[in-house]
């Protein structure tokens, strides 16, 4: 680990340059960096439950969706902006409530797979509400409605600097050592008195509201959303892989992963427009199999966690 | 320290690559910005969508270009994507500094760009959105070439009400396009007297439409129209064949007049009637030659997207002619005035941007031909009707 | 209400039943997998779609016809499954159930997308065997009966050589006791390159039939895998013939859904049952309780 010292520096650094960044960047890097910063938010957000936990959700652009969403239906109401990213952001909330308590009683493997098809329902759920969403047609913002873009850049900004400030406090505290427990051994957690079913639906709610946030803030930016872009299973994808790529249950993985990622994809997407979700696959699978700690374990001098443990909890084939 | 460089020197190069596709653009030229989808969804109708505007741009600059300058296109992939969409015309108008837009293919993603064009107050011609939604949101630059969905069935329908069909049985996948067909179908049905009996959405273009087509069997309507694509309007038909699906007319808004329907269905496609925006064969001035200089450049025949994409370079260049500028206020007056013939067809458009020179044609599969039938000035066949019952093929 | 005639309700049922086995043919291997090896193979439905591609390129550059495809994609695809096995998925056997989520997650993006970067997006299919069985009222797809047929035939000779042949009993005792399997000198992990080989070859005879059925494009196994994951809840995990019931069973209630509610709603049923399964029995119908 870096000296704490060292870390908390290089994070002023870091939100001082973002934070005059748009008084010298064009339009178009600002919109770059504010979709980096959304990024850098989902990717904290996985990181809340899943880094921390252990439990992998292959759902979580739901969040994102619905908070999509919820912005796209007030905001023609007159709700100013402000207040649509705070419904977005309420929307996870009363969706991830019930949905972390049905699905929070089931180990790693079935919460994987009950989370896995949770983007196509919702999907499919918005589309057939067609008096409120208009369904597949999707919603239409008129720009005089939107902020500017430098608006959604510090919004964002303040989102992924909330997300990453969410992440470092609980990784600091009781809490966050709670919930590595839990990742390492839920049944060992238990029996020390952790009140595991209260520390996981905790992780997951907090983790639905940064996404549901980022959703409101996006559909600002991109004036149109219909069911397919709001619930993309790509969203997920990158989610997941910026995470592991950066350090999985670490602070600054994810922050280094979607920066990282996104400046790749910057960069080659010009070149190879359809390669570059394989190669996130096979940074996904080298990660995985060669660097199961993500790139900050390169930082890490002592060992906190073995690397078998930190993507989850033991489990043998002989059982 | 370490992963603070990395994500400076991150942020540092992307700044650089930039910087220098900016700095080697030409003064002395034209540039014309677009962003289309290469990858995803619609990958294979943008790829012909490009080399109907790269031909466009050959073209131009082999006649000297637009008031002595010649022309160069900038684009990139949008991976069919609304939110990748808006953020490319960001680049395209802010970074590139192009001098002249043109739009996106698919509605939905449109429906973002335009956004993007109208904050900046750019005209942008739009070749790959027929949409009416896109025109009534008050924007003022965004002018479309494309027929309107909504009265892609008209002729086909009318065509069905002269020979005394009633009923409507109407399908349609549940995004902004096929759902706009659907709209104009119910329009239309209604206002001919006739009715729709029928009327259901579907998720995806893989569906299963066995359930779908006994449901409908059971209520016997007199014609089948779908809001579809290609795969879906494909396997609409092929399975209506296995649970013996009859009506007289089956019409498909994209599908039958795409040359791959019939190399998917073979002599099941016979019959099928189908919406076309253009086609080679249509009586407009240039539209023969234009097909004939295609294929010997790309091996295949154009679709109807790479003759939208000609068609719009073509418009553009008769906006800049007309404005003797590229002056965003100028061209965009142009482009209200304008009322021309292009290798696509007649380009005028309503006070809102909207197409409303240009008609709709129906085609037909008629022995393993695809055939205009409607409207009759433009038709190569008569329309054979009705449907051949499955048993008696 | 005319839905209810009798032979509309027998075409639902017929319908159903086709595809179920379609479904089942798919799940069952992925169980496999999961008995064997404990390994979610996220990717499998890719590999179904690896069969259909196959199928397509040697229908469309060589003219053979899926069911004689059959004959050189399944062992094709056996080989590619032997190969993948030994090199990747040997090394997250035994390793946490969630790293070889992740690392066959990986492998499924890496197939997807190289798919589309190959065979773009456009949907493909084979227009063979088309058309219908016509008894009276009843019309019978020609394609998927013999897909139907086909699907269960497959499935019960992979039952047959796991119950009877020395072999297959083999598969059975290192997805029981893997250690035991060692000591009475069983090769392990040649079993487990049999046991992978073996599920995506039957992965890929799904997807040869699929050809003949559906368009299909790089992205559609997504929609396979979601079925797959409730089919094998509803069966049991590791339990092979389970997963045959299961995938009949959505294969029927989904035409009746789509039947009697509407098309869009018969997509979202796979993974309502799922939920519903895993609510009432947080382990899975017939769950080993040895999974945590």
């Amino acid at each position: 680990m870096l000296s704490k010292h060292a870390s908390l520096a290089s994070a002023a650094v870091l939100v001082v340059i973002l934070a005059v960044a748009p008084a010298v960047l064009g339009e178009y890097y600002l919109s770059f960096l504010t979709q980096l910063l959304m990024m850098v938010a989902l990717a904290q957000a996985w990181n809340t439950i899943s880094g921390m936990t252990g439990y992998v959700s292959f759902g979580h652009a739901t969040f994102f969706g619905m908070g999509s969403y919820a912005a796209a239906l007030l905001l023609p109401l007159g709700v100013p902006w402000w207040a649509c990213l705070i419904a977005g952001a309420l929307v996870a909330l009363a969706l991830s409530v019930p949905l972390g308590f049905l699905t929070l009683r089931l180990r790693g493997p079935y919460f994987a797979i009950a989370m896995l098809g949770l983007n196509e329902v919702a999907r499919v759920f918005v589309t057939l509400w067609v008096d409120l969403t208009g369904g597949g047609s999707g919603i239409t913002l008129s720009p005089e409605l939107l902020p500017s873009l430098t608006t959604s850049y510090y919004t964002m900004f303040l989102i992924a600097v909330a997300a990453t400030v969410i992440v470092a406090a609980i990784y600091h505290s009781r809490f966050g050592l709670e919930l590595r427990a839990i990742r390492e051994d839920e049944g060992a957690a238990e029996m020390v008195g952790v009140n595991t079913t209260r520390d996981k639906l905790a992780a997951f709610v907090l983790s639905a509201l940064i996404p549901g946030a980022a959703g409101a803030v996006l559909v600002m930016y991109t004036s149109y959303i219909d069911p397919a872009a709001a619930f993309a299973p790509a969203v997920n994808i990158q989610m997941i892989v910026m995470v592991m790529f950066g350090g999985s249950g670490t602070v600054w993985g994810p922050v280094l992963g979607a920066g990282l990622v996104m400046g790749l994809r910057e960069v080659f997407w010009a070149e190879f427009p359809a390669a570059h979700l394989m190669l996130l696959g096979v940074l996904l699978l080298s990660v995985v199999l060669f660097l199961p700690g993500g790139l900050m374990a390169l930082f890490t001098r002592r060992k906190l966690v073995r690397p078998e443990v930190a993507a989850g909890p033991q489990e043998r084939p002989d059982g | 320290m370490s992963r603070f460089k990395a994500l400076l020197s991150m942020f540092v190069v992307c700044v650089a690559a930039q910087t220098l596709s900016v700095a080697l653009a030409d003064s002395k030229e034209f540039v014309v910005g677009a962003s289309v989808a290469l990858s995803g969804k619609y990958a294979r109708t943008g790829q012909e969508q490009l080399h109907g505007f790269q031909m466009w741009v050959d073209d131009v600059n082999a006649r000297g270009g637009v008031l002595g300058r010649k022309m160069r296109l900038v684009h990139y992939d949008d991976e069919s994507k609304p939110e990748v969409g808006a953020k490319l015309y960001e680049k395209l108008i802010t970074q590139d500094k192009v001098d002249l837009l043109i739009g996106p293919y698919s509605s939905a993603v449109t429906m973002a760009a335009s956004t993007v064009a109208e904050k900046h107050n750019f005209p942008m011609v739009s070749s790959g959105a027929s949409s009416a939604k896109i025109w009534e949101r008050g924007y003022k630059n965004t002018f479309g070439l494309y027929t309107l969905a909504e009265v892609y069935m008209d002729p086909i329908l009318e065509f069905a009400k002269n020979n005394g069909l009633k009923t409507v049985a109407l399908i349609y996948e549940n995004t902004a396009f096929p759902r706009s067909v659907a709209a104009g179908v119910r329009t239309k049905a209604t206002a001919l007297g006739m009715k729709v009996v029928f009327d259901e959405e579907y998720g995806k273009a893989s569906t299963d439409f066995s359930s779908m087509i006994l449901k409908m069997k059971a209520i016997k309507p007199d014609m089948v129209i779908g809001g579809s694509y290609l795969p879906d309007s494909t396997a609409f038909m092929r399975q209506a064949r296995e649970n013996r699906l009859y009506a007289k007319i089956f019409a498909f808004a994209v599908g039958p007049g795409l040359p791959d329907f019939g190399k998917n269905l073979g002599a099941d496609a016979n019959g099928v009637m189908g919406n076309t925006q253009w086609e080679p064969e249509l009586k407009i001035p240039g539209a023969g030659e234009f097909s004939k200089k295609y294929k010997a450049k790309y091996g295949h025949e154009p679709g109807y997207h790479a003759g939208g994409g000609y068609g719009a370079g073509q418009v553009l260049e008769a906006a800049v002619t007309r404005a003797l500028s590229v002056d965003r206020d100028k061209v965009r007056k142009a482009l209200y005035e304008l009322d021309i013939v292009t290798t696509f067809g007649r380009f005028k458009v309503d006070g809102t941007g909207k197409q409303i020179g240009k008609p709709a044609y129906a085609v037909e599969w008629i022995n393993g031909e695809r055939e205009i039938i409607l409207p009759k000035d433009a038709a190569t066949h008569d329309p054979v009707f009705p449907f051949q019952d499955w048993s008696k093929r | 209400m005319a839905l209810f005639e009798p032979t509309i309700l027998l075409q639902l049922l017929i319908a159903g039943l086709l595809t179920g086995s379609l479904y089942a043919l798919l799940a069952s291997g992925l169980n496999l997998v999961f008995g064997v090896m404990r390994v979610i193979n996220i990717a499998h439905a890719e590999f179904m779609l690896l069969g259909a591609y196959l199928a397509w390129v040697l229908y469309v550059y060589a003219n053979v016809h899926p069911l004689l495809s059959l004959f050189i994609v399944v062992p094709a695809v056996f080989g590619i499954g032997w190969v993948l096995e030994r090199t990747l998925i040997e090394h997250v056997v035994g390793r946490p159930l969630l790293t070889s989520l992740l690392a066959t997650y990986g492998v499924s993006i890496i197939m997807v997308n190289a798919g589309l970067l190959v065979f773009a997006s456009d949907f493909k299919s084979v227009p063979q065997l088309q058309g219908a069985i016509v008894i009276g009222e009843l019309a019978i797809s020609k394609p998927r009966l013999v897909a139907g047929v086909l699907a269960v035939i497959l499935t019960f000779a992979v039952y047959l050589f796991l119950e009877i042949t020395r072999l297959g009993k083999a598969v059975r005792a290192v997805a029981e006791h893997p250690h035991v399997a060692t000591i009475c000198g069983i090769d392990v992990q040649r079993i487990r390159m049999l046991t992978f080989a073996l599920a995506v070859a039957m992965a890929a005879a799904a997807g040869v039939m699929l050809t003949m059925i559906y368009s299909f494009s790089p992205d559609t196994g997504a929609d396979f895998i979601q079925k797959c994951f409730a089919i094998i809840i509803i069966g049991g995990m590791g339990n092979f013939l389970g997963a045959f019931y299961g995938g009949v069973l959505l294969g029927v209630v989904e035409a009746f859904v789509g039947g009697f509610g509407t098309t869009q709603w018969a997509e979202a049923v796979a993974y309502l049952l799922l939920v519903l399964v895993l609510l009432i029995r947080p382990t899975g119908l017939k769950g080993m309780a040895d999974v945590k």
